[in-house]
């Protein structure tokens, strides 16, 4: 059997730049034109096969709370990639990417894999941002970096490829669990009255 | 990408502590519209925590005193004639006698910054560590990775790229043991550069410098409220039933110590530590196990007890078939209890609460959450979030409006001068002004921070969690509770361990706790110390302060609050989060007294997003092939679960 690998994956990027939409593509091949900003369900999962493991993605969306740059510490923890988002219609939206990475950078954990999505790339005709300036910006960075069409599937799965192969394998010596308990599985143990 | 915020909401939260964080969760999950604000630029208030260089500022924010400016939008021209206001507090009065102690060279770590989560491109020249300069290389191979490159990289490309405890949820005990062989841990910090030359680790505990405390601050959660979960407490068991246990992981106390004639000891509390302990002897483990079986089901047993209802729990068990040791055990540590004060039968019931909540997570009684406590108020956030709530540090306000005919506050103005009015209002006891708090008698908590080179007691395993209590020689003088924390709780840098010291205040926080302090660690890092001294672990830095103790406040004691105005307390002394969990309840309760508190919010694969929902939009506005909306079909174990519509945005 492949062992299944939970995989932390958290969103980053300005409203309404596509966040929802790359998930919610990757997730349910399904694109929505009239996504409304993300409140409700804001985490998904979808498992991929990599090399001899599954990964199965946990992807957590803001929630929001970024939309007034209160993005909780929590939202970052053990994320083992980030995906930053911008769209390329959009100067501005590129410049706060910046601002992501830095707040990554101080609330992240270290080797968190770096994945930078330039969304809505079907709208070429009125781009703002180019590519040699993403890829520039990903190398200075060490991150990947993808330019993505939520709406026409262009480079969705690519991207959490790419990303799976960023993952470094699990060290056979580890069970993927660091012995910290999460609550309502029943993990009780014996011992004791 | 700030849009404006609405101007008008059912519930606004001010302060984002555990119980108005708790509140705000329950209030979005019954589909009220949720504002939640906070005044400082982080969540939790007196119940957050920070990273090393994060808690040094709020150190110096509370030592400085100095007011948050005062530039704020007149509000005048907002107010109705048929309307008074009530003006919030500008400044945090919560924290005094703030201070803090370097036991180390400060002066080598002055140029020393704290690293950054994320390896910057420029190689490590300066790296001595063969391993890591390495490694470190390694680690910049993948940065030109463009998606092309990506493509063309077979999967064996990432095997060479494994760095040493990589993706968060990688065995801490296991990376310390790759650490052992190595001094610096690879991955694990940005490799050592300057000052600080690392360690040869030849022999002993390695000398933790303060140079290395500030560039690993990042590794640090501190808490300013120590507390641990109770595995049966309230606060666990909301944690559960509204599924906000899903977003933290939590850790196992793993040992209760005792301090007892100048000596730590553990002690002894679960039926196999009983059986195994080397310190007692076989009568005192029939005793103590005889004891602890009857505290189980008191209750069906009044003969035993019923003549020492008036006296003193220490009394009582003073009468009891048991060893002077044995009663220190009880009394302190499991019990947990005043000497003097408290009754037997608080005595009793305080007993069968610790054992009941043994074994059903581990060993102790107790949890504590992986990052600390800091993140509890932040999970019942995201969940409020995630129903639409509406987030916005760094941001006060100025003033409740309040309708002088009806007596109820219909708004507040926030420091832009916007107007938001809403129907319920719930406010952390800080941001009340001195006028509104004239009345209000407040107690204290004293309360230390120490880092540490070693544990207090020393055993085979390094990573341990222990509560230890320690009563006061004093009679009638509260005990001091200390909670050490190792680094796998994510809460300390490697090497290190996090010692909290609580007690509720007589005097200012090191007049209280220094004694104890003293007790257990060795101040004089530098100085050469006798042997006894060497053997106690070393504290490396230290800080004391008094937090002010809102709890128990009754409404009525604040002047002149309107009936929808709901005041919530900041952080008690005790070691658990009851008072929050019960205080979030009762306002919810008030305010919306038909609503269940906190149900269970769906699980992501229970959500099953209904294909006929979607269909109509879709229809004609996407050009993407029609597709099967339900997500992760191919993992749903969750066989027989029920489809919840997704939640749809009310506005
Ligand atoms: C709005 C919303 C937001 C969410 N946000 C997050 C989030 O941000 N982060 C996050 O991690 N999760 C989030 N979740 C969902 C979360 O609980 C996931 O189900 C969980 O994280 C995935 O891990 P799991 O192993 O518990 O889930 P599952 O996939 O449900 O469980 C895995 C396996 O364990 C089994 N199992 C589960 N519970 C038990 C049990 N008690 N006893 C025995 N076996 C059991 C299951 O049957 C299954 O085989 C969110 C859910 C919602 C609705
Ligand atoms: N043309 C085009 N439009 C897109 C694409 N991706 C998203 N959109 C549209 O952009 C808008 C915003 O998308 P969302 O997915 O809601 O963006 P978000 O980043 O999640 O936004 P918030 O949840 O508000 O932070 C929606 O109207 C989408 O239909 C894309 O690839 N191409
Ligand atoms: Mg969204």
């Amino acid at each position: 059997m492949m062992a299944i690998r939970e995989l932390k994956v958290c969103l980053l990027g300005d409203t309404g730049v596509g966040k929802s939409s790359i998930v919610c593509r990757f997730v349910q091949d399904h694109f929505d034109h009239n996504i409304s900003p993300t409140i409700g369900a804001s985490f998904m999962t979808k498992t991929v096969p990599c090399g001899n493991e599954l990964h199965k993605f946990l992807i957590w969306d803001t929630a929001g709370q970024e939309r007034f740059h209160s993005l909780a510490p929590m939202y970052y923890r053990g994320s083992a990639a980030a995906v930053i988002v911008y769209d390329i219609t959009k100067q501005d939206s590129f410049h706060t990417l910046k601002k992501w990475v830095k707040e990554l950078k101080e609330h992240g954990p270290e080797n968190i894999v770096m994945a930078i999505a330039g969304n809505k790339c079907d709208l070429s005709d009125i781009r703002e941002v180019p590519m040699k300036d993403a890829k520039e910006y990903a190398e200075s960075i060490g991150a990947i970096v993808v330019e993505t069409s939520a709406k026409n599937a262009v480079n969705i799965e690519e991207l959490f490829q790419g990303i799976s192969r960023q993952i470094p394998p699990l060290d056979p010596h580890e069970n993927g669990n660091n012995g910290a308990i999460k609550l309502g599985k029943q993990t009780s143990q014996t011992g004791g009255n | 990408m700030a849009d404006n915020l609405p101007s008008e909401f059912d519930v606004v939260v001010i302060g984002t502590g555990l119980p108005e964080s708790i509140i705000a969760a329950a209030c979005a999950r019954s589909g009220q519209r949720v504002l939640h604000v906070d005044s400082k630029n982080y969540y939790g208030g007196n119940w957050a925590s920070f990273s090393f260089s994060g808690l040094l500022s709020w150190i110096k924010e509370n030592q400085q005193n100095t007011g948050i400016s005062d530039e704020c939008e007149d509000w005048s021209k907002l107010i109705l004639e048929n309307e008074e206001v009530i003006s919030l507090s500008k400044k945090d009065k919560t924290i005094q006698h703030v201070e803090d102690f370097c036991f180390g060279d400060q002066d080598s770590a002055e140029n020393v910054e704290e690293a950054g989560a994320l390896l910057k491109l420029p190689a490590f020249g300066a790296s001595d560590v063969d391993g890591v300069a390495q490694e470190s290389e390694k680690e910049c191979t993948p940065m030109e990775n463009t998606l092309a490159e990506v493509e063309s990289q077979e999967p064996e490309k990432a095997a060479g790229t494994e760095p040493a405890g990589t993706v968060e949820g990688s065995d801490p005990e296991i990376t310390t043991e790759n650490e052992s062989s190595q001094s610096t841990a690879v991955g694990e910090s940005a490799p050592e550069t300057g000052s600080a030359p690392s360690e040869s680790s030849a022999q002993g505990p390695k000398k933790i410098t303060y140079a290395q405390i500030v560039r690993e601050g990042r590794r640090f959660n501190i808490d300013l409220v120590s507390k641990l979960l109770y595995s049966r407490g309230l606060l666990i068991d909301l944690l559960i039933k509204s599924n906000v246990s899903r977003y933290a992981e939590f850790k196992n106390a793993t040992r209760i110590l005792a301090f007892r004639e100048g000596k730590v000891e553990q002690v002894p509390c679960s039926r196999a530590d009983v059986f195994n302990s080397r310190q007692l002897t076989m009568v005192e483990k029939r005793m103590l196990m005889k004891f602890l079986t009857f505290c189980l089901d008191y209750e069906q047993h009044p003969e035993e007890y019923q003549d020492y209802e008036n006296s003193t729990f220490a009394q009582f068990l003073s009468t009891r078939k048991l060893t002077p040791s044995l009663q220190h055990f009880i009394l302190h540590s499991i019990a947990m209890v005043s000497e003097t004060e408290c009754s037997t039968l608080e005595g009793l019931q305080a007993t069968k609460k610790f054992l009941q909540c043994l074994g059903r997570y581990g060993n102790t009684p107790f949890l504590f959450p992986l990052y600390g406590q800091g993140e509890i108020p932040q999970c019942f956030c995201r969940l409020c979030a995630v129903f639409g709530g509406i987030y916005c540090l760094r941001h006060s306000v100025q003033c409740l409006v309040v309708d002088k005919e009806s007596g109820r506050c219909k708004a507040i103005v926030d420091h832009f001068g916007q107007r938001i009015s809403a129907n319920y209002f719930i406010v952390e006891d800080s941001y009340l002004s001195e006028n509104t708090c004239t009345n209000v008698c407040y107690r204290q908590i004293s309360r230390a921070v120490l880092i540490t080179d070693q544990s207090v007691l020393n055993t085979d395993a390094e990573q341990q969690v222990s509560i230890l209590t320690v009563p006061s020689e004093d009679v009638g003088k509260p005990a001091v509770c200390v909670i050490e924390l190792c680094s796998s709780t994510m809460t300390c840098m490697k090497e290190t361990y996090l010692v909290h010291l609580t007690c509720p205040s007589t005097k200012t926080a090191r007049e209280d706790l220094e004694p104890v302090v003293q007790k257990l660690f060795n101040l004089n890092a530098e100085k050469e110390t006798e042997n006894e001294e060497l053997e106690k672990p070393r504290v490396l830095w230290a800080v004391y302060f008094n937090m002010r103790d809102s709890s128990g406040v009754e409404k009525k004691s604040y002047s002149g609050l309107p009936s929808n105005v709901y005041v919530c307390s900041g952080p008690d002394s005790a070691l658990g989060n009851d008072c929050a969990v019960k205080q979030a309840e009762t306002i919810f309760h008030e305010m919306f007294p038909t609503e269940e508190f906190c149900p269970p919010a769906p699980n992501p694969e229970d959500i099953i997003y209904d294909e006929d929902e979607i269909a109509p939009e879709e229809a004609g506005l996407s050009n993407s092939t029609e597709t099967k909306p339900e997500s992760s079909t191919e993992e749903s174990s969750s066989g027989g679960s029920t489809a919840v519509k997704k939640e749809d945005n009310e506005e």
